[in-house]
């Protein structure tokens, strides 16, 4: 039995098509057979960072439809062998998705994989409440700002509540959270909330801290998984997260701003001290 | 301009309430009175002149033999107001209207306790949570209502008739609401109404004090009139005749 693990946060535009598609990358780069979905019907957007988007036939909702068979719709990673994407349609809306369709979909994944990632759409609507349900794992994708901890504030209560668990009360869905586009100068600077003040409001275990790094966007637009590019913080960052996530204790990194030459501290620091 | 110059006797407005369901196991009044007499009369005052609805989902649907009139009778005599019937078969239904008792249509469906499947309320999707229902002690005093989660931001908790203690965070954007008296035991950013059934005696007690909104029975204050409040620090909020007090606690 596969683990679903939905990757949500409530507010648009934090990380969580990035995420899903560098973490999906890095459990399948771990030896996990994993397949992600996008669930951003009518907003497709996994297939670009993924870079498979000229190679989608069929979707989900002709799967859901039964205008295409699961296989036929699977796309299968090129760089990865155990990965693969399950794309959303451009020109459906959520309304094409159904519960019945989508839980058809995951057993059926839940027979040959490891892992199942949902990449949730925003917003707290059909899209993403379909998006969370069958989760028995969810990654909370936050940036250091309030409105998108208020806002995973929410989805956390949503998912303790509509997820099929809840609804069966059984063991609860167990939740990460993802500090995303973190930036330590400009938390140094008061300009962002601090790792801590985010995790007191959410009160939920730390999965990881990826910082603010402009190989993101790189990644994106070449649709490379973040993940893939070693040089890269973030990359690196989704890499330990993976890493914990899998169960294993990785220190954080990437929390303090990295030192500059400080050519006055080196002058004047000692005698300050 | 005519408009304006009439006087207005009235307006009809829809508007939601949370009501008491007392369901019936049993469909003899002569067997129900009695046990609902002797509980009323532990907790004196509690439920006074309380609006009811009886539920008849739980009863046979042969059970068309309850004698409504007499249970209207012996529910006023006890000093509780039935005002319409929930559940139950088209036939108890019609029984009910005739002693006087409408049937009710819950709005957002659920009670607290999972509700058998025959319910026949309209499932509307419900943005609020139900009203939790305390558990009673023995000796008749009502339990506080108590939450160990954080409360998050859309969740609302209503502790009908009792007080409510929350172990963890009140966040931005939740609703904490009791009958009673409030405790936060983590930082409330949330808003806290305290109170809430005209209760004036009622308090809210908060180990870090930081909400958005504090209301004890109907008089509340917004965070931008908390100037002079101990924001950041253990707070209790009273109510001095028509004065809210913010007083350091410990």
């Amino acid at each position: 039995m596969a683990q679903v693990i939905v990757v949500t946060s409530g507010k648009g535009g934090v990380g969580k098509t990035t995420t899903s598609a560098a973490f999906a990358t890095g459990l399948a780069q771990r030896g996990k057979k994993t397949v992600v979905i996008d669930f951003d019907v009518g907003l497709r957007n996994l297939d670009l960072i993924m870079g498979v988007e000229r190679r989608v036939v069929f979707d989900i909702v002709n799967v859901i439809q039964g205008e295409a068979r699961l296989s036929q719709a699977l796309i299968r990673d090129k760089r990865v062998d155990t990965l693969s994407i399950l794309p959303a349609s451009q020109t459906r809306d959520k309304d094409a998705l159904t519960r019945e369709g989508v839980g058809q979909i995951i057993e059926e994944l839940s027979a040959d994989h490891d892992y199942i990632l949902c990449d949730s759409p925003a917003g707290i609507e059909k899209g993403a409440l379909l998006a969370l349900y069958f989760a028995d794992q969810a990654v909370i994708v936050t940036n250091p700002e309030v409105s998108s901890v208020r806002d995973s504030d929410r989805i956390l209560g949503v998912l303790q509540s509509k997820s099929k668990r809840a609804e069966e009360k059984r063991d609860k869905v167990k939740e990460h959270l993802l500090v995303t586009r973190y930036d330590p100068e400009r938390v140094t600077r008061g300009e962002m909330l601090k790792l801590e003040d985010v995790q007191e409001i959410l009160a939920i275990p730390l999965l990881g801290v990826v910082p603010e790094s402009e190989s993101v966007l790189r990644a994106s637009n070449t649709g490379t998984p973040v993940i893939l590019d070693q040089e890269s913080n973030a990359g690196q960052a989704y890499k330990d997260a993976v890493s914990r996530f899998l169960g294993e204790s990785v220190p954080h990194r990437f929390l303090e701003p990295e030192r500059k030459a400080g050519l006055f501290r080196r002058l004047f620091g000692g005698r300050a001290a | 301009m005519s408009a304006s110059a009439r006087t207005e006797t009235f307006r009809l407005r829809a508007s939601n309430f949370s009501l008491l369901v007392l369901r019936l196991l049993d469909p003899r009044p002569e067997a129900v009175l009695p046990v609902l007499g002797d509980q009323f009369r532990r907790a004196p005052g509690f439920l006074r002149f309380a609006p009811i609805v009886i539920g008849l989902q739980d009863l046979e649907a042969s059970a068309e033999a309850v004698d409504f009139r007499a249970l209207v009778e012996g529910l006023h005599a006890l000093e509780i107001v039935p005002i319409g019937t929930i559940g139950g078969t088209p036939a108890q239904r019609q029984a009910a209207l005739a002693a006087g008792l409408p049937p009710v249509r819950a709005a957002g469906g659920k009670e607290e306790e999972v509700p058998l499947a025959a319910a026949p309320a309209p499932e509307a999707p419900q943005p609020r949570q139900p009203p939790a229902q305390a558990p009673a002690l023995a000796g008749g005093t009502r339990a506080a209502l108590l939450v160990t989660e954080p409360v998050r931001s859309g969740q609302r908790i209503y502790a009908q008739g009792t007080d409510l203690v929350v172990v963890s965070t009140v966040n931005p954007g939740a609703e904490i609401i009791a009958d009673g008296n409030i405790h936060v035991y983590g930082t409330l950013r949330g808003r806290a109404v305290a109170g809430a059934s005209d209760n004036p005696e009622a308090r809210i007690f908060a180990m870090n004090f930081d909400p958005e909104l504090v209301a004890i029975a109907g008089y509340y204050a917004v965070r931008e009139g908390l100037g002079e409040a101990p924001i950041g620090r253990a707070v209790q909020v009273r109510l001095e005749g028509e004065q809210m007090r913010f007083e350091p606690l410990g």
